[in-house]
């Protein structure tokens, strides 16, 4: 149960860094701790029926569920994508507004059209 | 050959296609590049529409095709379903995606790199529509909005790197909420399939009802920002607005509506799912009235259409939801599920065809503002337009999304409102057909002459040296006739060939390869008095919005204040609103 409220309480985390922190780069870095502990929560439900690593050599009885591990790796992987993409994103606004202030670029932006 | 040996081709043949463009950004430039990438684009999009006269047979007689992917064990595998639903959206993708990569060739973003990022957009919105397994359409939603991401920016203008952006955070956000979603349901029923879910869901205790109703709410809130159902509509007017017109045509047609299909597939199998309709039909109204609304108050030409995208999901929300809550067995949600389907279908012809001919008309004048830019067809024609292609593909379009008879969208928005006739959302429907005819008005004042400036006048301009208004010459108008006029056709077509369609689309959604759908009597007296009822309307309307009072009006609409933030919390209201309706009609 601890550790359910421990990942409500990071989910909340990422969540307002999103929402309310101005800067954009600090935007992104909510959003990874957001998709962190979607990821976490899925791992810590295969650990409900075994706590072995989920390679096939003995002891099957004790592994995790290897299925929310299987899709946890796509989702880390597309969540790197996305983060990817935000950076880059966030790099050509700098460059075209040279700020990461999400009010002062859309403030700049407005003018710039 | 067996269908399920070629079915994957429709998803498969676009990436190859992909892959050969980006093959061709690794060649040194030239025309061996350029004759890879056409391939790629060939392959991509020319390819699957085969595959798909092949398939319709199969799946006209009613069968389906489904199966596992990669012949695994069903508890295990991705499992899919090719039905007359995937079938019609393939047909909607496959039929925009080559009208707007034609236009793209004419008027940009060019290049391999463009090409094979659309391409993957287009394989991920089949393979979206053809899951039924929740986390694979969860992959296939990221895919389809990453690949917009990357497309929205590739038109150069400071807004849109900063709408993709915005639409980035929320809809990677939201996806993470789906994430949480398919964490309730996995942990509730140790099951991914929609079949999986759906019989491990008949046999849990009442006390994880509600663990399966807020899973619900947050899958379907996450599709809800996809589709841009008010509330939760708040990035897509400047995505689609700045993109590309080439991107905004498909974002507008295709992208926002392919989630919206797939998520009936989950909708028809769980046990909330028709309520979930119902409040989503009503969602859908509003959204249709209050989108129009907006729409009317924009002054930026392309901003305006895109509030109409909103306007017009809302019609297909409204009876996309109505039929869901009424059960798509019966032939009254057959008959709503056709019509939602029809002006899916019709409205991203229509819509492309607006993008891309107001696409080529502010391009060649270099001017956006609707209260501003005058004489379009004139400077077309000074911009080497013999024929004023554009202004025809223009009234073709406007006609046809304000419901004059007989272009197509004529007959969808009768067979919508004739399906649902009587109810609320009937009502709703009708006042945002008014708010429409009164925009595209509007609109069209882009085009009308100014009297001021004649043919001699440019001339003698232009001997002088004083030319004070720069007409730019815009590159690729063949590419560009060739896409709208193609659009044209079809919204002509559309129009004229209802009757067939409808059977066929009613065949396709009913079970057993009978039409079930009630076919709507399109050309009645009734509906013809209906027609110009709300074009006069639209008309006074348009008077009353031109006013003192009504520019002041609209003026307030068009300033209201919009925010990041807005974005987040329309976003956590929407979810909680429908996990409580949903809880409190079950206990």
């Amino acid at each position: 149960m601890v550790e359910r409220a421990l990942l409500l309480c990071l989910l909340l985390l990422g969540f307002w860094g999103v929402v309310a922190k101005k800067n954009i780069i600090k935007k992104i870095f909510g959003l990874n701790i957001l998709n962190a502990a979607a990821v976490m929560l899925f791992i810590l439900e295969g650990n409900r029926i075994g706590t072995e690593a989920p390679i096939l050599e003995s002891d099957l009885a004790l592994v995790v569920d290897p299925i929310p591990q299987a899709l946890m790796l796509t989702a880390i992987v597309i969540g790197v994508c996305v983060t990817a993409l935000a950076l880059a994103l966030a790099v050509h606004l700098y460059q075209i507004t040279g700020s990461f202030d999400i009010d002062t670029i859309r403030e700049r932006v407005k003018d710039a059209t | 050959m067996r269908p399920e040996d070629i079915v994957f081709a429709t998803v498969m043949l676009p990436l190859l296609g992909a892959a050969l463009a980006f093959c061709a950004k690794l060649l040194p430039k030239g025309r061996f590049a350029m004759a890879v990438e056409y391939a790629g684009a060939l392959v991509g999009l020319g390819l699957p529409p085969l595959v798909l006269i092949v398939l319709f047979p199969v799946v006209f007689n009613g069968q389906s095709i489904s199966g596992v992917v990669g012949l695994w064990s069903v508890g295990i595998g991705i499992t899919f379903r090719f039905d007359g639903l995937a079938y019609l959206v393939n047909i909607l993708g496959y039929t925009i995606g080559a009208a707007a990569w034609i236009y793209s060739l004419g008027a940009g973003p060019k290049g391999p790199a463009f090409t094979g990022v659309f391409l993957i957009q287009t394989a991920a919105l089949c393979a979206t529509i053809m899951t039924t397994d929740l986390f694979n359409l969860f992959v296939c939603l990221e895919i389809m909005g990453i690949t917009s991401y990357v497309l929205i920016p590739t038109s150069g203008k400071p807004g849109a790197t900063l709408a993709s952006f915005s639409y980035l955070m929320v809809s990677a956000s939201a996806m993470v909420f789906f994430l949480l979603g398919t964490y309730g349901f996995y942990r509730l029923t140790g099951s991914l399939s929609y079949g999986g879910i759906s019989a491990g869901l008949q046999t849990i205790s009442t006390d994880d009802t509600v663990l399966s109703i807020v899973s619900l709410a947050l899958l379907v809130s996450a599709i809800a920002i996809r589709v841009a159902v008010m509330p939760l509509y708040g990035w897509l007017p400047d995505a689609h607005a700045l993109a590309p017109h080439a991107v905004s045509a498909v974002l507008s047609g295709v992208l926002i509506k392919t989630p919206l299909f797939a998520l009936s597939r989950i909708l028809f199998l769980l046990p909330s799912g028709m309520e979930v309709g119902e409040l989503m039909g009503i969602a859908g109204g509003v959204t249709a009235v209050l989108g129009v609304v907006i729409a009317l108050s924009q002054e930026d030409a392309k901003r305006l259409l895109a509030y109409h995208s909103i306007s017009q999901i809302g019609y297909i929300v409204a009876a996309w939801g109505m039929a869901i809550s009424i059960g798509v067995d019966t032939p009254a949600g057959t008959s709503l599920m056709v019509a939602a389907f029809l002006h899916a279908f019709y409205h991203a012809v229509f819509k492309g065809l607006l993008f891309l001919s107001i696409g080529t008309t502010i391009d060649v004048a270099n001017e956006r503002n609707v209260y501003i830019l005058r004489d379009g067809i004139g400077k077309l024609r000074d911009a080497g337009e013999k024929v004023p292609i554009t202004f025809i593909c223009f009234v073709i379009g406007t006609l046809s999304i304000s419901a004059i008879p007989p272009l197509n969208g004529f007959v969808s928005k009768t067979a919508i409102t004739y399906a649902m006739k009587g109810s609320l959302n009937y009502y709703l429907l009708s006042m945002a057909a008014v708010g429409t005819v009164a925009s595209f008005i509007k609109l069209s004042r882009i085009y009308w002459p100014t009297g001021k400036r004649g043919r001699l006048h440019i001339e003698l301009d232009d001997c002088l040296g004083t030319s004070s208004i720069p007409i730019s010459r815009p590159p690729g108008l063949v590419a560009r006739m060739t896409a709208q006029s193609l659009l044209a056709v079809l919204c002509v077509a559309g129009g004229l060939a209802a009757h067939h369609i409808l059977t066929i689309v009613g065949t396709l959604f009913s079970s057993g390869g009978t039409n079930s759908a009630v076919l709507p009597t399109i050309y009645s007296g009734e509906n013809l008095l209906k027609t110009g009822a709300t074009t006069l309307g639209g008309v006074l309307l348009f008077f009353v919005a031109i006013s003192k009072a009504g520019s002041t009006v609209l003026h307030t609409i068009r300033n209201r204040p919009r925010s990041f933030q807005g974005l987040f919390v329309s976003f956590s209201l929407g979810t909680a609103v429908l996990a409580a309706f949903l809880v409190v009609g079950k206990l």
